[in-house]
């Protein structure tokens, strides 16, 4: 019986499921293509998937037109302060609302999750006049402060180190291990497919903030890519070509953390459907 | 604690306090009591953003439940090549948002891709983008393109708790492949089914950069959402107290999906615990 389930079920199965991937990721493959692509060819009336003379010369044209190097390593140095920021701060709060017990803990960890709904987007303005008293607008900590911590990290943090058994904890401290200890060399290590979920999610995340930044700052310096990379769209002089390259370059940081961290990802995603 | 306290509940307290005055952020807070209320009341703008938000909500909700779902069934069969496909459409969870905005501006051009595909099928060239009745849907579309395959590893998750046993005993009592669909997977599937949903409605909710990069709004403010007016009152025009105001209306609809999902967390950690 179940020879005959699988035996009809693959064909069946998989020809809608490769339809589907195609229609997917096409736009993708459309993407990277077109970076390729004379300017002229955009505008013929049907797709050209394999480009007849290759240009990728696009690159450092579209990296020269504005002052992508900058807005790049802007975003680089914020997404990776967020990271981290995350995967500390996160962690901690995790931990300390996981394994100890002190009155209102309850509430604690409502009101932090109640915040989940609170996007930057709702509390835009008044988050914007408290980083104004803090004297950083225009600066780079003023975009990454606010997304230091998220709380869907320290509740995917908690959920995992839930998990971990109380003895292990017990054992290490009448063995005289301090809580950092205890922390850096028992809990992190059972945590790392939590811990790849949340940098993957935290890095995508900032990475591709942009009403923030665009609130945030207005001097060309502090700029990250997404700003650079929608103004150098509003300009309809620059060809399209150019604009799918810098657009393949933005994606490859995250694309480059994804594979990094596959491994782990794959026993962590089935946590993180927690997260919006 | 801090943190929360100074980035989090300090703004959204200052919001309820600031939503009640007329600041231009160079005098200080007058208050005004409800007036900001009752003018966005009978602001058509208001009004229209208002309820493009709640269609935009409820038409990505449905669109990126039953995607996802459709997408989970479809890769959970057997054979070969079935983890390069879902690795292939988790990729579109990983491009920048900017990104795909800026590629379905283009395929969605009267000469892009979408039109391309679709006038062998005999649909007439559509201009996606500048036509009031075909914006929204189209941002919804890219929305569903964007986030369905991320949902879609939520439900396949659920889908692999269900024990393959039920489906033996059944196929063997002659349930067809419907009626084996029908009776275990979706009822099995509920909760996974409703956190899905909650999620994608919380995620539409706050969306801001698809409509902003991919239409501005436009046409005639056919796509314009709550958290685009927010922007635009608060920052081009310097009304503080009033782009507070509808924060705390954008607010107040999270709220009741948030509301929803803590039943949600707290049900499922008493029958963990249980």
């Amino acid at each position: 019986m179940r020879q005959r389930l699988t035996a009809h079920a693959r064909p069946l199965g998989l020809l809608p499921l490769a339809g589907l991937t195609v229609v997917f990721v096409l736009p993708i493959v459309w993407m990277v293509t077109t970076s390729f692509q004379a300017g002229e060819k955009m505008f013929q009336l049907t797709t050209e998937w394999i480009p007849s003379v290759w240009h990728p010369e696009n690159y450092p044209n579209a990296m020269g037109r504005a002052a992508f190097p900058l807005f790049f390593r802007n975003s680089v140095i914020v997404s990776a302060a967020v990271m981290l920021g995350n995967l500390v701060f996160c962690t901690l709060a995790g931990y300390g609302l996981a394994k100890y017990r002190f009155p209102g803990d309850r509430l604690l960890l409502l009101l932090i999750l109640s915040t989940l709904m609170l996007p930057l987007e709702v509390t835009l303005v008044p988050t914007f006049l408290v980083v104004h008293k803090l004297g950083w607008v225009n600066s780079l900590q003023g975009i990454a402060g606010p997304l230091l911590i998220d709380a869907f990290g320290v509740f995917l943090m908690r959920q995992f180190i839930l998990k971990i058994p109380t003895n292990y904890l017990e054992a290490a401290r009448i063995d005289g291990a301090g809580e950092l200890r205890i922390l850096w060399k028992i809990v992190l290590p059972q945590c790392r497919p939590a811990l790849a979920v949340l940098a993957l999610l935290a890095f995508r995340d900032s990475w591709d903030q942009f009403l923030w930044p665009l609130a945030v700052v207005s001097h060309d310096d502090y700029r990250t890519y997404p700003l650079g990379l929608v103004r150098f769209g509003e300009d309809y002089g620059n060809p399209p070509t150019e604009q799918m390259a810098i657009a393949v370059l933005a994606t490859i940081p995250v694309f480059l953390l994804f594979l990094l961290l596959q491994r782990a990802l794959r026993s962590g995603f089935g946590l993180s459907g927690l997260k919006g | 604690m801090l943190f929360f306290l100074v980035f989090k509940y300090g703004p959204m307290l200052w919001a309820m306090w600031l939503s009640f005055t007329t600041y231009d952020m160079l005098r200080a807070p007058r208050f005004v009591g409800l007036e900001n209320y009752a003018s966005l009341a009978r602001d058509p703008i208001f009004i229209q953003a208002l309820s493009n938000t709640l269609v935009y909500i409820a038409g990505s909700t449905v669109f990126i439940t039953a995607v996802g779902l459709g997408l989970a069934l479809a890769v959970n069969t057997r054979g070969r090549g079935r983890r390069l496909c879902l690795a292939g459409m988790f990729l579109t969870n990983i491009m920048p948002i900017v990104a795909v905005c800026l590629v379905w501006r283009f395929l969605l051009h009267p000469h892009g891709l979408v039109n391309q595909i679709l006038s062998p099928l005999g649909v007439g060239r559509i201009d996606w983008l500048t036509d009031s009745a075909t914006a929204m849907p189209a941002i919804i579309g890219v929305t569903v393109w964007r986030f369905a395959p991320y949902f879609m590893v939520v439900f396949l998750a659920g889908l692999l708790g269900i024990p393959r046993e039920y489906y033996e005993a059944a196929a063997i009592d002659g349930a067809g492949m419907m009626r084996r669909f029908r009776s275990i997977t979706l009822p099995l599937l509920m909760p996974v089914t409703f956190f899905v949903v909650v999620v994608a409605a919380l995620l539409s909710a706050r969306i801001f950069l698809m409509p902003f990069l991919i239409t501005g709004g436009g046409p005639g403010g056919a796509t314009r959402v709550l958290s685009m007016l927010i922007y635009e009152t608060g920052f081009s025009y310097m009304k503080m107290g009033r782009a507070a105001a509808i924060s705390v209306v954008l607010f107040a609809i999270a709220m009741v999906f948030t509301v929803v999902q803590m039943r949600l967390f707290t049900r499922s950690e008493e029958d963990a615990a249980a």
